[in-house]
């Protein structure tokens, strides 16, 4: 017995021979059956894919590619190389229009001697 | 009774000889998910390797629990074939095989314990016999069967978190993942099943003999 700090006592004999059935449970744990292991294998084999196995058609190809993130990468590329293609940005040349051999000048003069003011808005005072 | 499932005559019952006459393979949580993704790939080896290493464990638990091994190898065998389920599925680094399956064998010795008050069959006549050869050594036995005789009349989430805690050796915040609840709730429950272990087994103390061991 030992005396606890609230005044009670603690029974530590009783803890030290529970401890001791804990160690000797966990010494000689419950020996499986040779049934339960055959049938746990017999459920692994049965649900194991199959190794390597090498998908056909349309899921073959998307698989290959390297499936959803790969594709989308592969998208994003392509639109982007397109639009540069497209409307290339001024510090580039036009290389589309120099293959097909068209070169596109738009003159907006639409707006000609109007003096733009309070962001493009003529504001009159009545 | 066993489940229902593919034949474990011819190979698998000759295989599940072999492997039971080897010592248990010690694989570590990271070795254990890299088993279950080459389980997945379809490597026949890595299946054994698995079942070798996780059977064990699951079934001693659901014996603690549950104190009736056909309940118990039923379970074990319903938790196993979930795991077989999900390994194609399964996300390296989102959580350990072991806390899974230990969840899994929880949940599932939880609807058998509630089902059992149900039909009114909650007696359980005696606890199964530990491993060949133990009953030889009538003074272990019997301190067995005192201990599962205790754990039987436990409350369930005590006796899970006592099992999990003292015999299976898992850490606070691994029972509190298994059994869904906080660490200081898990803290509270093993402490309470402990007080009530010793106070049942103070009373079986002449019968395991201890007045003998001095």
């Amino acid at each position: 017995m030992k005396m606890m700090d609230n005044g009670k006592t603690k029974d530590t004999s009783a803890e030290a021979r529970l401890d001791a059935l804990f160690d000797q449970a966990r010494a000689t744990p419950p020996a499986v059956p040779v049934a339960l292991m055959a049938r746990v294998l017999a459920d692994a084999a049965a649900l194991q894919p199959a190794p390597h196995a090498m998908r056909t058609g349309w899921r073959g190809w998307f698989a290959a590619l390297g499936g959803a993130p790969a594709l989308s990468g592969l998208v994003s590329a392509s639109c982007l190389g397109f639009w540069l293609g497209f409307a290339p940005p001024d510090t580039l040349p036009d290389v589309a229009g120099e293959v097909w051999g068209v070169n596109v000048y738009v003159e907006d003069d639409s707006m000609d001697g109007v003096e733009l003011m309070a962001f493009g808005w003529d504001i009159e005072e009545g | 009774m066993a489940l229902a499932g593919p034949s474990c005559q011819g190979r698998p019952a000759r295989l599940a000889t072999r492997l039971m006459s080897e010592p248990i393979p010690s694989v570590t949580a990271d070795g254990e998910a890299a088993l279950l993704q080459r389980y997945a790939n379809g490597d026949a080896a890595a299946a054994r390797l698995l079942a070798q290493s996780l059977t064990p464990r699951l079934y001693g638990h659901a014996m603690r629990v549950l104190g009736d091994g056909a309940e118990a190898e039923d379970v074990t065998q319903e938790a196993l074939l979930r795991l077989w389920r999900i390994a194609p599925d399964w996300r390296v680094g989102e959580a350990k095989v072991t806390t899974w399956l230990y969840r899994v064998v929880a949940n599932l010795c939880t609807d058998r314990l509630r089902k059992r008050r149900s039909t009114g069959m909650d007696d359980i006549d005696e606890p199964a016999d530990p491993a060949p050869g133990v009953e030889a050594r009538m003074q272990n036995a019997a301190r067995y069967d005192a201990l599962q005789r205790a754990l039987n009349d436990l409350p369930d989430r005590q006796r899970q978190a006592v099992v999990l805690r003292h015999i299976d050796g898992l850490t606070n915040p691994e029972i509190a993942e298994i059994l869904n609840a906080g660490v200081e709730a898990v803290e509270s429950l093993t402490a309470r099943g402990k007080r009530a272990l010793s106070l049942a087994l103070q009373e079986q103390r002449e019968a395991l003999g201890y007045e003998d061991d001095g």
